[in-house]
């Protein structure tokens, strides 16, 4: 019954009597069980009939009314196989209208908006505004009336929420009651537009339309830097930019002429979409869906229509003709982009954006940087170098072999290479050779188990050297690289890897030697390696369990833990790789310590010396670099070689200002245009008919004087003539307030699309909109000083029954918040919330492994979630870090979407999911432990107040006598179970990683109890 | 005609949406005919198992060994960036012995010994093709019906045209195998079990291995169940009150959901013990099972979501993507696999499970019969190959000991009863007792569909 009243309401059957209206009666029927044989696409079109169109639908009107009456299965329409069928209102909707001659309107949101007379009103003292006459005029007609205005609190808190996304403070709602002015409500309303958060809270709903996220997406999904964008977003609304102007620099600003750098930065807007780099992806595919999602996310957010539908085909219901999407496809297909992007962060085309320091100090490096290298090359370096080549060989000599008790070359094998015999054994998977700093390098993976026995007369209590190269894999937890074991042993492995900068990876060389009593000693290096460069590593035993390493040649200091007395670790055993994820060269074993000098001779020289000898290999251009390298920084002579220092030092310096320079991916256009062509069926590689740009046809056309562009695009879209621009920007609107939009499906006006509900408020506040200049805060105000959205929520039984969506607006919507501000709210009440706005997205507390039990791996950035800590915890829900193949999970619950496509509204769910993520994310239990510490804070000791003001904090208002005794009862029981067992308090008050306040933890736990349950009312999670 | 079902559908998902989001002519009207299944158990190996050297033999590719791939097959198909580079194309037999297996005469190779005692269960197609040749799209394509993001998974359909059986347990649940070493494996998406347009109930509900099987089910340490209980009681009659004021039923919808939840606490945990199986059980699954995480486990952990009436288990195995190193590589991954997907189809069956429950394993594409990287006599890899794989289902609705479709000499093109990614669709659907072009959702004015406007039931499969 609910759903058919609903409809009622929406097709206007209450008003029986009258003549029917097409638009709202007669054309969703045709459009819903005609157009699909009978409307726009012609490739589907029967019997060569048309209803979308005036003039072929009213030469048969006499035929349709017939043929919807019709009972015989093959006259009947639709016919039996379609999956529409007509009720018999339907069918006597239509042929009434045949009777009363077949009324003929246009679709109404293609025809620019009307503005009707204010409508008379019998309730005269209701209406604030013209707002409140259109409201009050429909629900008269229903014989219904508005609801009361909520209390001062409840208003409160659903003005704060809906403007800032944040509830009010206790002293604000204090304010606002002690304030009995007139203009009391206006004052707290021009407060929270003045508010900063008023910005965040409007980008929180763009950024769906935006599809934003802080990763790429697709397949690899690794991060991209799109938060200055988001910045730029937050800021645009908070200065009150015109929503005209909003529109411009988001789909063109860097064609405005002279764009500056806000402007270019805020055409990311069509950036955001999902960009893919999967390995033997074809680029054109990609980079004609990146041009496509441009079109769709446009199509919805500014036009408020399907343009996707024609992406295959002829719109099945709109006038839109598969040609026109491709003309549409040609504004945006002209950036100077590839179709598989991303690997290093942002995709190309984009901006980056230094201080004027840093870009000073940019243009200052690349400029010295050139200089050098200029100077180098005109030093005729080639020539040099084959002359030094000729001589070089002769000049090195090979390393030391006194000593040595053990080589691996390991060139694609496990062979000993002095001579004794002791290979390695696989007892898993081979190694697979690659190239590695000395000929070739063994590559071992997860199936790696190889066993390199005990070289001739080696005794780990003696002095020994080992010196080896390795270049980690994509195994990002700690790694054991080799062990030479047997109850006492020696083991070397490196701890958890983590990200220096973008895509580069740095771990700890960790050694630890056990004796056989079981004492151990634990080295680990003080600084990093590079993870994923060949680092070669010589470790010196003196005896005694005293270890020396190197690095690249290089001695590396070592911090020392446990054992401190001398330690014996003679074992006997086997070396053993096992489960080894990474490359390893020239393994060399010495029966003594290795000098300094030998050391940098097997880091530096060797690989040299190597590339010199075998003159038959061809070099790879990492070969000939690496050669080249040597030579500037050794025999170059004495000038060559302090420019190439400073060289070098000046590369490291820009490397590391370039790493500190942010940048966000923008709009660039070809210098010459790409080709467009209709796609066949949507496919890439299906080209038809070359098109060039150009608006739909049925909607007004472009003035000549706008550009051919992007920028004519925009532009055309905020002119005034524009019949959906503004109506559905104000409808967005509304539905964020009201939940439903005045047309419920906000993303779709077309043919398919309802009915608004409101029609002529609709168009009112459109071109109130639009003669405002388009004025975002003053749209807003008109809405929220209505007393349309003054009135309580409450449902009465009637309304209930009559009308459960709130179509009619006989009270205010009553819905739970979204994902975001759940978050956010309860931050705010504990007083948790960190307020910082903008910048880089955070890593909140999120489950373990979640990341890393579906992602690619180490290679590349965003595979493994690494948890924010301090301030960073408590940022808002906007500033979430969003990786697009699994959105941050504890929004996810609370519809939070992947930001894969353009989203305009979300659903609104209740599931236990939200329930469980509320009782036990980290993120809750920890609010709740600061919402108990602070009522104890500051409400004194009397239990009763500190209730009142946990309560109040949560829900705005004071619990009533029937509630107190409830929550008084429940912290009683809790009191008792915790002092019964303190341990339990214990364990449960130290959720989050922020410091308890309070020192006497079981009264904490109890009071925690009751502040969680409190969190997880209904009312804290509704805007009322 | 809205009222009969509108409530069911309104209260069939995992939770429940909010009035004011739904659109009112979103109603499902399945199931359209009696279901032959009630539940699907859906093995999905991602990566692109080999057919070559799985389930269509070739022997006769010995000859033609190290050969370039004729012209006369390849007919200019596209290929991937990874060999489109290659100067030759050159044809690698497989290095597996293949025999007939079962009553049926079902041919397939050695390394899957398990699934040699299936062969009279499944239906096996060695004809299924797909559009997509990298991993995104095809499996986006064989998991929601459309290689772009942004529609709803197989299980969120099923979800939103069935509804749950069990209350306490979501509807649709995904388990994703974790190796026991480390995982360098294709990613996998969120939208793969996500419901796209659908009310977000209806996405899958992940079951992960280790102490906290569903995000956020344990209540933290210090919390007693009784503790829990009383805080729940005091929630619930705040609400219940709030309830009386306002008026909204989305009120009394949230005290029902957040008693679920409580529910959920026992009977979450109670699935995944697995102390009361036998070691038979253990046995059957093969040694892996008693490891949390792996596949093998999660087999036997879906046997017991459809016992307790979960209407659709999606598992995902990682691990098929072998470009290089292809016969060692696919025999790990058999290894890993081959017993527990055996044992899943035996178990069902020795339970009276089989009859209503379907079961489907496969892939997102297939692999080229040319190979990628050196070719030697003992090692070779193979890169996607969308023209032709195989897959096979069991249970409620197949024709046990079936086989359907057959592909040319080099198993490049299909040369008999292709089956397209939307028909494998069609038929799950069908099997369930929906008709694929009837379970539709209204989104952006357009009947949406899990066969888009395509799918054709595979009659071939269906007992």
């Amino acid at each position: 019954m609910r759903f058919l009243l609903m409809s009622m309401v929406a097709t206007g059957l209450f008003a029986a009597g009258k003549p029917v209206d097409f638009l709202r009666e007669i054309r969703p029927i045709l459009s819903d069980a005609c157009f699909q044989c009978h409307g726009p696409d012609e490739s589907t079109r029967m019997a060569n009939l048309r209803l979308d169109q005036k003039e072929s639908a009213l030469a048969k009107i006499t035929q349709i009314a017939a043929r919807v009456g019709e009972t015989k299965p093959g006259r009947k329409m639709p016919p039996a196989h379609a999956k529409v069928r007509l009720n018999a209102a339907q069918v006597g909707l239509i042929q009434k209208w045949a009777s009363e001659g077949g009324a003929w309107q246009e679709h109404w949101s293609f025809v620019a908006p009307k503005r009707a007379e204010p409508p008379a009103v019998r309730l005269k003292a209701w209406p604030k505004g013209n707002l409140d006459r259109f409201v009050l005029v429909r629900l008269e007609q229903e014989n219904l009336k508005p609801s009361p205005e909520a209390d001062k609190p409840t208003l409160l808190r659903r003005l704060s929420l809906d403007l800032t996304g944040l509830p009010p403070t206790p002293q604000e709602i204090d304010a606002f009651l002690n304030d009995k002015t007139a203009g009391a409500y206006e004052k707290q309303v021009d407060r929270l537009l003045a508010s900063p958060r008023f910005g965040e809270k409007m980008a929180l709903h763009w950024l769906d339309l935006a599809r934003y996220a802080d990763t790429h997406g697709y397949h690899i999904d690794s991060h991209r830097d799109m938060w200055p964008w988001r910045d730029w977003l937050i800021g645009a609304f908070n200065r009150n930019m015109p929503y005209d102007q909003f529109t411009i620099w988001q789909l063109a600003g860097d064609m405005l002429p002279n764009a500056t750098r806000e402007q270019i930065a805020a055409s990311g807007f069509n950036r955001n979409h999902v960009i893919n780099y999967e390995g033997g992806a074809i680029p054109e595919e990609y980079q004609a869906e990146y041009v496509i999602d441009r079109v769709e996310a446009t199509g919805t957010t500014w036009l408020g229509l399907t343009v996707g539908c024609a992406r295959c085909h002829d719109h099945k219901y709109d006038p839109i003709a598969q040609k026109d999407f491709y003309r549409l496809f040609a504004f945006f297909n002209n950036i100077e982009e590839k179709g598989l992007d991303g690997q290093k962060g942002n995709a190309a085309p984009f901006l980056k954006l230094p201080t004027d320091t840093q870009a000073t100090l940019e243009k200052e490096m690349t400029q010295a940087i050139a200089a050098r290298e200029k100077r180098i090359e005109d030093a005729k370096i080639a020539d040099r170098m084959a002359e030094w080549e000729k001589t070089k060989l002769s000049k090195m000599s090979a390393p030391a072999r006194n000593g040595l008790a053990a080589h691996y070359e390991l060139e694609g094998n496990f062979n000993e290479a002095t001579g004794t015999y002791l290979h390695g054994r696989y007892l898993g998977l081979p190694p697979t050779a690659s190239d590695g700093p000395v000929g070739q390098s063994a590559l071992l993976d997860t199936g790696a188990r190889i066993e390199i026995p005990e070289p001739n007369g080696f005794n780990e209590d003696a002095a020994f050297s080992l010196a080896f190269w390795f270049r980690g894999g994509n195994k990002l937890e700690p790694l054991t690289i080799l062990t030479k074991k047997n109850g006492a042993g020696i083991e070397i492995g490196n701890d958890e890897v983590f990200s220096i900068g973008d895509l580069r990876r740095g771990a700890h060389l960790v050694i630890t030697l056990t004796d056989a009593a079981g004492g151990k000693r634990v080295y680990q290096s003080k600084r990093p390696f590079p993870y994923n460069e060949f680092t070669h590593f010589t470790l010196n035993h003196q005896g005694a369990g005293a270890i020396e390493l190197r690095m690249n040649g290089e001695a590396e200091e070592l911090a020392v833990s446990g054992e401190t007395k001398p330690m014996g670790i003679r074992n006997g055993a086997p070396i053993v790789f096992a489960q080894m994820i990474g490359s390893l060269d020239d393994l060399r074993i010495y029966n003594r310590e290795l000098s300094a000098a030998e050391a940098r001779q097997l880091a530096i020289e060797e690989p040299v010396r190597y590339l010199l000898f075998h003159t038959g290999i061809k070099r790879s251009k990492a070969q000939a670099a690496m050669l080249r390298d040597y030579y500037l920084k050794h025999d170059s002579g004495d000038e060559l070689k302090s420019l190439y220092a400073r060289l070098n030092q000046l590369k490291a310096e820009k490397k590391q200002l370039d790493e500190q320079i942010p940048s966000t991916m923008v709009m660039k256009e070809l210098e010459k245009p790409r080709e467009s062509n209709i796609l066949k069926r949507g496919q890439y590689d299906q080209k038809g008919e070359r098109v060039e740009v150009a608006t739909p046809s049925f909607l007004p056309p472009m003035p000549s004087s706008l550009p051919r562009n992007r920028l004519g695009l925009a532009q055309w879209l905020v002119s005034k003539e524009h019949p959906l621009t503004a109506r559905v920007a104000v409808n967005r609107f509304w539905a964020m307030y009201f939940g439903n939009g005045f047309v419920k499906t906000v993303e779709d006006f077309g043919s398919q699309g309802e009915a608004p509900s409101h029609p002529e408020l609709l168009d009112a506040l459109a071109m109130d909109f639009i003669e405002s200049g388009w004025d975002l805060k003053k749209l807003q105000k008109q809405i929220v000083m209505s007393a349309t959205y003054r009135q309580s929520a409450r449902v009465t039984p009637e309304l209930k029954e009559r009308d459960p969506e709130n179509r009619l607006l006989a009270r205010m919507s009553r819905f739970r918040i979204q994902a975001e501000l759940v978050r956010d709210n309860a931050l705010a009440v504990s007083g948790l919330l960190n307020g910082e706005i903008g910048g880089r997205s955070v890593s909140p507390y999120q489950p373990p492994g979640l990341w890393e039990e579906v992602a690619y791996g180490a290679q590349f950035s965003a595979q493994r979630y690494e948890q924010s800590h301090g301030k960073d915890l408590y940022r808002r829900g906007m500033y979430s870090f969003w990786k697009r193949t699994l959105p941050p999970a504890s929004l996810a619950i609370f519809d939070a979407p992947d930001r894969e496509k353009c989203v305009a509204r979300r659903a609104t769910t209740n599931t236990p999911l939200q329930a469980l993520a509320l009782w036990n994310d980290t993120t809750y239990l920890e609010a709740a432990r600061k919402l108990a510490e602070r009522s104890i804070r500051e409400a004194g000791a009397d239990p009763a107040k500190r209730l009142k003001h946990m309560f109040r904090l949560a829900t705005a208002r004071y619990p009533s006598a029937t509630e107190m005794k409830l929550l008084q009862a429940s912290l009683d029981g809790q009191m008792a179970e915790y002092k019964a067992s303190p341990e339990a308090a214990r364990k449960l008050t130290t959720t989050g990683e922020s410091k308890i306040e309070a020192s006497d933890t079981v009264e904490l736990a109890a009071w925690m109890s009751v502040a969680s349950a409190i969190l997880n009312l209904d009312e804290v999670l509704t805007k009322e | 005609m809205y009222d009969s079902t509108s409530r069911r559908q309104f209260l069939s998902g995992f939770g429940a949406t909010a009035f004011a989001a739904m659109a009112n002519d979103n109603v499902s009207t399945a199931p359209h005919f009696p279901a032959k299944a009630k539940s699907v158990i859906y093995l999905h190996m991602s990566g692109g198992p080999s057919q070559l050297d799985l389930f269509d033999p070739k022997p006769q590719l010995k000859k033609y060994q190290g050969q370039d791939l004729p012209g006369s097959i390849r007919m200019g198909q596209r290929i991937t960036g990874m060999t489109s580079g290659q100067s030759t194309l050159p044809v690698a037999s497989s290095l597996f012995d293949f025999a007939k297996r079962g009553q049926a005469g079902m041919e397939m190779s050695n390394i899957i010994p398990w699934h040699h005692k299936i062969a009279d269960e499944i239906c096996l197609i060695r004809s299924v093709h797909t559009e997509a040749i990298n991993h995104d799209p095809a499996i986006t394509f064989i998991q929601t019906g459309f290689q772009q993001p942004g529609r709803p998974s197989i299980g969120s359909w099923v979800s939103y045209g069935l509804g749950s059986e069990n209350k306490n347990l979501p509807g649709f649940v995904v388990m994703i195998s974790q190796k026991a070493s480390v995982n360098t494996d294709q990613p996998l998406f969120s939208r793969l079990w996500s419901s796209g347009f659908l009310p977000s109930s209806y996405q899958g509900v992940k079951f992960r291995a280790g102490s906290d099987p569903v995000l956020y089910l344990n209540d933290p340490d210090g919390m007693s169940k009784d503790s829990r209980r009383k805080i729940l009681d005091l929630s619930s009659k705040l609400n219940q009150m709030r309830a009386d004021t306002m008026g909204d039923p989305e009120i009394e919808t949230r005290i029902s959901q957040y008693e679920m939840a409580f529910k959920m606490q026992s009977s979450v945990p109670e699935l995944m013990d697995l102390s009361k199986e036998s070691d038979a059980t253990f046995e059957l699954y093969g040694p892996d099972a008693r490891r949390p995480g792996s596949f093998a486990q999660q087999c036997l952990l879906a046997r017991r979501l459809v016992e307790r009436g979960v209407r659709f288990v999606q598992l995902y195995n990682r691990g098929w993507d072998q470009h290089n190193d292809l016969p060692r590589d696919i025999q790990l991954q058999a290894q890993a696999t081959d017993q527990p997907s055996a044992a899943l189809v035996l178990d069902l069956k020795q339970r009276g499970l089989l009859k209503d429950t379907l079961v489907v394993w496969g892939g997102e594409f297939g692999r080229t019969v040319y190979c990628q990287g050196r070719l030697t006599d003992t090692n070779y890899g193979r890169d996607h190959h969308p023209r032709c794989f195989s897959m096979w289902m069991a249970g409620g609705g197949i024709k046990p000991g079936t086989q359907i479709g057959e592909t040319d000499d080099y198993s490049y093109n299909i040369v008999k009863d292709p089956v397209h990614v939307h028909d494998i669709q069609a038929t799950l659907l069908h099997c369930l007792g929906v008709d694929h072009t009837k379970l539709t959702y209204k989104f952006q004015g357009r009947h949406f569909r899990l066969t888009d406007v395509h799918g054709n039931l595979v009659k071939q499969a269906l007992a």
